[in-house]
């Protein structure tokens, strides 16, 4: 529990049920609208002061387009924002222009984003023609110098062109550029995914410092579920315009229910060639589907390994990409708490998946297994077992090469399979969050 | 697997892989035998021409590819790797040229051909997929007509059965829906499928030796771990050399055999893939190795480890060690000497003055 609820948990971003869609044109000369994508489509999520919320979700899952509606370029086609409670959309030209600057944010390209005319001075000073307030006149030159030096760029090299620095440079250059004016929240929109991995590691340490310092708020994006674990409080995943997972980063690491969370868990590389998998990933097939046009019921259920792996348990062949059960492809699951047990006790965000059977997500993959409460989610389906143990329906129609006999390898505390040997004991294995819970 | 036999096809036999204009030592054994040496880069450096002068990208790389191996090549973004790889293809820009070394392809010095004959040897015998392989399709060209190209330059296709080629390619890297997809346009594939037709491409002349920039740097995890499949599975099939060219430490230990780690435009340390995680040979390789974000560490509150300070710029790399003002192992003797490339251990080699004392370290 955060020590002071009263300032930290306050959210100084929210968003409730937003939407964004763009109209698809079609026809060269007379542009006709012919549907339209939804790129964010119902989506709810709040920043609290000083803390960070990581949003991860696979290339076109509409993070991009929720960062730039959050920070004000573009306008929601449904929902609101709020800053410090108070609707964006209700407020005077002037309190959003301060609300702008408040909320700054970092770009995912650094190609694209730094104009290749400008110095990087002029760059790092840009901000200041917009709020000539942040800092006065006179003091600019050094605060762009300090800022080279804090993002670790050589304050010298402020007559230098984009193009005279690496990738990872500009994109230091970016954040220099979103400290300018001093903002109370930065939307890091893959701030490090250009950099290398040494380098990394300096900038997010860095974003580390300066939240401490500054009490800033991050909104960070990114696809390396390890650096969100890194740097993240709270942790949403997006599929196809939607949350589909959310809650505090253990709950969500160690415990996750949606079975797209899990297959990006495990798709990960792990650094070590040791525990090289043997095929063990929940590889997803194909790509995500066209957010223009989005599969009918459950988002996911066309590229859902939990589903096959259901259906095949009901009977059905359990192959092709509408073999799933029926609920899946025709009703939209909702994003609901998990209920007690899966690390919802006194976190700051409720763990929460859209699945119809998220609680049998973690029996049906061979990783380690969260306890399922007894009181379990409102969602379970009619013909499921709520407190079903790990291990079982693991009997007819399954793939051949999965193995239910998952434990944990105490190096590096991942799942890995052992080959069934016939004499022995199955046993389940807890996640380890669960048992630390359990021993206090 | 499903459907996996069916796109089992062999696109070597239809015809003749050295090619009408192939040169005259092109007496190539198409047969790969598992280890056999395919690709052997020694002391390559390269040199770019600049306002300042001379600028050493590449200074003394030295390399080897097997059949039937993946070789990562690792290193920080600037360290040559794309570079020494464009230098080996015969692609290098107008401004850059290799001032020293040699690149063996079976025995031919691919440095010492003209320059024609050193793109259309190398061109056909060992294929480099792109770092941005995303912007190097043609948007107005249809998929298939750009999978083909190669092969109908150099073995005078019939536009049908080139089209039939390109279905096959595209099978090979598990299109779905081949037949219907090779007309389509670049900007109708995904990412990750854009990037399985930049593959598909580079395996069209079926070479012995694959070189794969960054191939999978801007995809997602999922489709990350789909392509390396992928790569895997058609490097074993026919085994290929394949040299991986990343930054990426997790992707290394998920699919590499043997590791070359750069620093500065040359190799720093050489070794198998799991002595190497083992026991790094070279400070650098240690600093780097810690400072990958893991996600099976725990995450509360810790800082990310991180290798100090910046590397090099090329014109400006520091005297001695080029690593030395950012080694926490540096003494007097790595300011002003240049530490060799010499063997740590069997299979092993490191340029680090004091390998063997890390590598004991390590064991005690
Ligand atoms: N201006 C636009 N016009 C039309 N479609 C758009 C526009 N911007 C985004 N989209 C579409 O909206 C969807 C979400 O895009 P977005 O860039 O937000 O995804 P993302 O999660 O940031 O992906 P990435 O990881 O690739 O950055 C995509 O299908 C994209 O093609
Ligand atoms: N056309 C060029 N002109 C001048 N210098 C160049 C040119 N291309 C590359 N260089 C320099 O050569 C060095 C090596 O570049 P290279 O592209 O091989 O790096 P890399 O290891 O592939 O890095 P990355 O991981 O960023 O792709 C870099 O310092 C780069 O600045
Ligand atoms: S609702 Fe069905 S298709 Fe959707 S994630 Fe859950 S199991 Fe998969
Ligand atoms: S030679 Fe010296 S500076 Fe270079 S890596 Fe070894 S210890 Fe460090
Ligand atoms: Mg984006
Ligand atoms: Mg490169």
């Amino acid at each position: 529990m955060p020590e002071n609820p009263a300032t930290s948990d306050d959210a100084v971003l929210e968003v409730r049920d937003l939407a964004k869609s763009y109209p698809v044109r079609q026809g060269l000369v007379l542009k006709r609208t012919t549907g339209h994508v939804q790129a964010v489509d119902g989506v709810s999520l709040a920043l609290r002061r000083g803390r960070t919320l990581g949003l991860v979700g696979e290339s076109g899952s509409g993070k991009s387009t929720l960062a730039r509606v959050l920070v004000g370029i573009e306008k929601p086609t449904r929902g609101q924002v709020l800053v410090d409670g108070e609707d964006v959309s209700t407020m005077s030209r002037g309190a959003r222009r301060e609300l702008r600057r408040n909320v700054q944010m970092v770009f995912q390209d650094p190609y694209t984003s730094l104009n290749p005319r400008m110095s990087v001075g002029e760059i790092v000073a840009e901000p200041y023609r917009i709020h000539p307030d942040a800092v006065p006149r006179t003091g600019r030159r050094k605060a762009v110098a300090e800022l080279l030096a804090l993002v670790g760029l050589d304050p010298d090299h402020v007559h230098r062109y984009p193009h005279q620095f690496s990738g990872g440079q500009r994109q230091r250059i970016g954040i220099a550029r979103a400290l300018a004016v001093k903002p109370r929240v930065l939307v890091c929109d893959e701030p490090v995914s250009a950099l290398d991995v040494s380098v990394q590691g300096q900038v997010i340490n860095l974003l580390e410092d300066l939240q401490d310092e500054l009490g800033l708020s991050y909104l960070f994006i990114a696809h390396d579920l390890a650096v969100v674990q890194h740097i993240a409080d709270e942790v949403a995943v997006m599929y196809l315009g939607r949350v589909v997972e959310e809650g505090d980063r253990p709950a969500v690491y160690k415990c996750a229910h949606h079975p797209y969370t899990r297959a990006l868990l495990s798709a990960v590389p792990v650094p070590d060639p040791a525990a090289r998998s043997a095929g063990t990933e929940l590889l997803l097939e194909g790509d995500p589907p066209s957010p223009a046009d989005p599969p009918s019921g459950c988002r996911f259920h066309t590229r859902c390994w939990l589903a096959r792996r259901l259906a095949a348990e009901q009977g059905l062949a359990g192959d092709g990409p509408d073999d799933v059960p029926e609920r899946c492809r025709t009703e939209d699951p909702v994003l609901v708490p998990l209920g007690r047990g899966d690390g919802a006790r006194g976190a700051a965000v409720p763990h929460a998946a859209a699945c119809h059977f998220a609680h049998r997500a973690a029996a049906f993959d061979g990783r380690p297994a969260a306890v399922v409460p007894e009181d379990a989610g409102p969602d379970v389906g009619p013909d499921i077992e709520p407190d079903i143990e790990p291990d079982a329906g693991l009997d007819a129609g399954l793939d051949a090469d999965f193995d239910p006999e998952a434990t944990l390898d105490p190096a590096t505390g991942r799942a890995v399979l052992r080959p069934t040997r016939p004499d022995h004991v199955t046993e389940t294995v807890p996640d380890p969050a669960v048992l630390e819970s359990r021993e206090r | 697997m499903r459907g996996m036999t069916g796109m089992e096809i062999d696109i070597s036999g239809a015809f003749d892989p050295a090619g009408p204009d192939d040169d005259a030592q092109g007496q190539v054994p198409t047969e790969r035998t598992a280890g056999a040496t395919l690709l052997e880069v020694d002391d390559l450096a390269v040199e770019f021409r600049s306002d300042d002068g001379a600028v050493r990208a590449v200074d003394g790389l030295s390399y080897r590819v097997e059949a039937g191996r993946t070789l990562a090549l690792v290193g920080e973004s600037g360290c040559g790797k794309s570079v020494s790889s464009l230098a080996v293809m015969g692609l290098l820009p107008p401004t850059a040229r290799v001032v020293r070394g040699s690149a063996r392809y079976r025995g031919t010095d691919l440095l010492a051909l003209s320059p024609a004959k050193h793109r259309a040897h190398a061109g056909t015998h060992v294929a480099m997929v792109f770092q941005d392989a995303l912007a190097a399709l043609n948007p107005v060209h249809t998929v298939g007509y750009q999978l083909t190209e190669a092969l109908r330059a150099r073995s005078g296709l019939s536009r049908r059965e080139a089209r039939r080629r390109a279905i096959e390619l595209l099978d090979l890297v598990k299109v779905p829906n081949a037949a219907g997809r090779v007309d389509e346009y670049p900007h109708q594939f995904s990412g990750g499928m854009r990037q399985r037709v930049m593959i598909a491409s580079a395996l069209a002349l079926d070479p012995d030796v694959l070189i794969a920039d960054e191939p999978t740097t801007a995809l997602d995890v999922t489709v990350q771990a789909q392509v390396l499949r992928l790569l895997a599975e058609i490097q074993a099939e026919r085994q290929m050399g394949l040299v991986l060219i990343t930054h990426d430490l997790g992707v290394v230990a998920g699919v590499a055999d043997d590791v070359t780690v750069m620093y500065a435009g040359r190799a720093v340390e050489h070794a198998p893939v799991r002595d190497l995680y083992a026991a790094p040979a070279h400070p650098y390789t240690r600093a780097l190795l810690r400072s990958v974000p893991r996600l099976d560490a725990g995450a509360d509150g810790d800082r990310l480890p991180v290798v100090p300070g910046r590397p090099p710029v090329p014109g400006r790399v520091p005297s001695g060690c080029p690593f030395h003002p950012r080694c926490d192992m540096a003494r007097d003797v790595c300011r002003t000497d240049v530490p060799p490339l010499a063997d740590a251990a069997p299979e092993r080699s490191s340029a680090c003055f004091f390998a063997a004392e890390l590598l004991g370290g390590a064991r005690a």
